[in-house]
């Protein structure tokens, strides 16, 4: 089911390249969309612990944006709140 | 006049007349130098992702409130000298959500 919206036409002109690609599982990493910037997101504050933790492996450390497919900016301010929860105790 | 969060970590082992001393204490603290409380919270007894000064619980007391350059060096001077408090942090912001509670004893 071809996904109609502004992203899917950017991604139109690469995929000429990897015509290949096209019977390869397409990995849903690659082309996920930020979960924090859709319309209306969970508020990213040091006290709203339960949406940090799901950012945080199991050391408490904190995963990097290639892996939970987060935007650059959402993931500035993740670090800061979630550094602000260490120092209060909360995680 | 700019927004800030305030949170505070008490020993674990306070009894609850103390508690209560404390909230008012800084409840007083804030209103007294051109300061105004808009709300305050307690997120009761968590306890703690890891040992702060050998206690593994502590009380949270939050307060939101509004205030100036005077209010906060009042405060930081009080939380400094406060044997019982642990850990605490201010937070600036530019406008304060009051709605929605994070840590809300679910009764």
């Amino acid at each position: 089911m071809k996904r109609k919206n502004k992203k899917f036409q950017k991604r139109s002109s690469t995929s000429s390249l990897n015509k290949l690609s096209l019977f390869q599982k397409t990995d849903g990493k690659f082309n996920r969309s930020c979960p924090l910037s859709i319309k209306n997101a969970p508020v990213i504050d040091y006290k709203n612990i339960s949406l940090l933790k799901k950012y945080l492996s199991e050391n408490d450390k904190i995963l990097s944006s290639k892996i939970t497919s987060v935007s650059s900016g959402k993931q500035k301010k993740l670090t800061r709140e979630i550094k602000k929860a260490k120092i209060l105790g909360l995680i | 006049m700019s927004f800030y969060e305030n949170t505070l970590v008490t020993k674990q082992d306070l009894p609850k007349s103390e508690l209560e001393k404390i909230k008012d204490k800084y409840n007083e603290v804030i209103n007294s130098n051109s300061g105004k409380v808009v709300k305050i919270e307690e997120w009761g007894l968590l306890n703690l992702a890891r040992k702060i000064k050998k206690y593994n619980k502590g009380f949270y007391i939050h307060y939101k409130f509004e205030g100036n350059k005077v209010t906060l060096e009042e405060i930081k001077k009080k939380l400094k000298t406060d044997r019982s408090i642990i850990r605490h942090l201010i937070v600036k912001y530019k406008n304060l959500d009051v709605k929605n509670e994070f840590f809300k004893k679910t009764k």
